[in-house]
């Protein structure tokens, strides 16, 4: 109910209620922390550089694997794209392998000390991204992207490359962009 | 006296398509001595281990065939038909741009690992899991892990109803 304020001499109206949010706060669960954490077995919490370092030699034991699965990926992925390259019905399949062999060689390259890999993969997942299917110029530029790959991992080269494979990096982007249309 | 994490009492299931790539986290899971791990291709196979099973944390790609990491959480966090509610999840994806984390973050992910990854960031995201536990929070839009941190000082009545 509105009332005269006899103070500021106005007609003061009462403040709506506020609407109160709906929130439940449920304390953490602590069962994983009193079954795991303790002062006697295990890993610190805290790792020392030289458990990290062991640590980061585990993560390489699959370095190998990665290397002789993705070049067979690789090499399975091109052929697909050549025969897609003469044969319409294929390229929705081609550009499926393209999107899977670039996300997963995006994912991994960096891992296995490839961050090279990871670049051009990203270039070609930006590439065949919401593709459904291609045209021979894109085919044609998804099989650079898969040749240049090829290349870094045959050739075992890892870190970010000189300026060359950089430049060839710069180039492969320029080359998706000038033929990324149509999108379909 | 450190404080230390016993890996053998816990359970790790690993969601991920990429045979390399549960492999990682496999080894590196193995290597810090968990005993319980086990690893599937899909969302459907893990819904299966996980209403069999009790698993205590939850390692999965955001690529998957058929329902993909996101849906996956969706599920686990919202339907009545989930496992577990409360279940960690630790989601790893090659997509690490700011729009995915967020995303991922409003969906109710507990961790999130970008790839490519190395091992002291598993880690990281391990110990925070287990040993820096976060309080859940239920409103009618999100149920997840608190996605506050970092707890500032707040001397209002209701810090929350700033939110609006």
């Amino acid at each position: 109910m509105s009332h005269f304020d006899w103070g500021s001499g106005a007609i003061v109206k009462p403040e709506e209620p506020k609407k109160k949010k709906n929130v439940q706060i449920i304390p953490a669960q602590t069962d994983l922390k009193k079954r795991a954490v303790n002062f006697v077995n295990g890993f610190d919490i805290n790792l020392s550089p030289e458990q990290l370092e062991e640590l980061e030699q585990v993560v390489q034991r699959s370095s190998e694997t990665f290397v002789r699965d993705v070049g067979k990926d690789l090499m399975d992925c091109r052929r697909l794209v050549i025969q897609a390259l003469g044969d319409k019905s294929k390229r929705p399949d081609a550009v499926t392998a393209c999107s899977d062999l670039a996300y997963s060689v995006k994912a991994l390259g960096g891992t296995f000390q490839y961050p090279l890999m990871t670049q051009i993969a990203k270039s070609m997942e930006n590439f065949v991204a919401d593709r459904t299917t291609a045209n021979e110029k894109q085919l044609l530029v998804s099989q650079l992207h898969i040749d240049s790959l090829y290349v870094i991992l045959a050739g075992r080269v890892t870190g970010f490359g000189s300026t060359v494979e950089q430049a060839t990096v710069a180039a492969l982007t320029k080359l998706a962009e000038r033929y990324e249309q149509p999108r379909e | 006296m450190n404080a230390k994490i016993d890996f053998r009492k816990i359970s790790f299931l690993i969601v991920d398509g990429d045979k390399i790539s549960a492999q990682v986290v496999y080894d590196t899971l193995a290597y810090l001595g968990a005993s319980h791990i086990q690893r599937v291709k899909t969302p459907n196979d893990a819904f299966e281990i996980l209403r069999r099973e009790k698993i205590d944390i939850v390692v999965c790609e955001w690529r998957l065939r058929g329902m993909d990491g996101l849906e996956f959480l969706d599920v686990m966090r919202n339907s009545t038909n989930s496992p577990n509610r409360f279940i960690p999840v630790i989601m790893l994806t090659a997509h690490s741009e700011h729009k995915y984390v967020t995303t991922a973050r409003d969906l109710g992910i507990t961790e999130f690992l970008a790839k490519p990854f190395n091992a002291k960031a598993l880690y990281s995201r391990l110990v925070s899991v287990i040993a820096r536990p976060r309080r859940f929070i239920n409103t009618g839009t999100y149920f997840g892990p608190d996605r506050r941190r970092r707890q500032v000082q707040f001397d209002g009545p209701d810090r929350r109803s700033l939110d609006e």
